[in-house]
């Protein structure tokens, strides 16, 4: 296969002959010859953009229908505690819906009742509630969110913290689903 | 102009074209995956609909290159 270019190679020596072709140097370096060396044709590459064009289709199907598999609402319903727990500018730490989804509800300078997903939509740390400055931090990258919506205000979060719907029934406070 | 230096050029601007849609598709998922992450999934169909047509788009002008492939063929055979 490679005689071709060993033939080329040693009539690459050859100055004085007009008729000689002289080879490059890379192809004196590395004498193998390989056919279509890496070559890639204009059809080629159409048809390796359709393939990739094609599973861009899936994939952006597949981000079509995997929002019926994010959890919408949560009816279950949790009792928190006592409403005297959560005394005014305070905060409480509950686990909801489930045991692996930490929580945090807060009473605001203002007597606001409200609650979030304790889980910082940045990189998941557990965001706390700074009473002095009333705003809900992350203590990991400094990332800042509003107590009154969760909007993220400041650092590197970019979207708000999931709320837990949370109501005052009597003397107790009850967690009644999930905002999203 | 011969009908190769033809298909040359025809080649190009279909490379481009196909490139450039593929890289509108890139961007239609991005979007789309920001927006499932916002939990806002009204976009998320037009979004998978615009990017199947893209896609019909660039399935029809690799069709044609392939027709255009096999008429250059016969003419040469024939």
């Amino acid at each position: 296969m490679n005689s071709g270019i060993e033939k080329s190679i040693e009539i690459a020596g050859c100055a004085s002959c007009a008729s000689c072709v002289k080879t490059p140097q890379s192809l004196q370096d590395f004498p193998i010859e390989w056919e279509g060396d890496h070559y890639v044709s204009r059809r080629e590459m159409v048809k390796f953009l359709t393939l990739g064009s094609f599973l861009l289709v899936l994939a952006n199907w597949a981000t079509a229908f995997a929002r019926s598999m994010i959890r919408k609402d949560s009816s279950t319903v949790l009792r928190l505690g006592p409403a005297s727990d959560l005394a005014q500018n305070g905060a409480l730490l509950f686990r909801y819906p489930t045991p692996q989804d930490p929580c945090i509800a807060v009473r605001t300078q203002e007597g606001a009742l409200v609650a979030y997903s304790q889980v910082c939509t940045h990189l998941s740390c557990a965001v706390v509630y700074d009473k002095s400055a009333d705003q809900l931090v992350c203590p990991c990258h400094r990332g800042v969110f509003n107590v009154d919506r969760g909007a993220p205000i400041a650092g590197p979060p970019t979207r708000p913290l999931a709320r837990v719907k949370i109501e005052q029934r009597g003397d107790h406070i009850f967690a009644t689903g999930l905002e999203v | 102009m011969s009908t190769r230096s033809q298909g040359t050029t025809l080649f190009s601007a279909i490379l481009i074209l196909v490139a450039t849609t593929v890289v509108v598709q890139l961007w239609l998922l991005s979007f789309s995956m920001e927006a499932l992450l916002r939990h806002q999934f009204k976009p998320l169909t037009p979004a998978a609909i615009a990017s199947t047509v893209l896609f019909c788009v660039n399935g029809g002008l690799l069709r044609y290159v392939f027709r255009f492939d096999r008429d250059v063929q016969r003419n040469t055979e024939g």
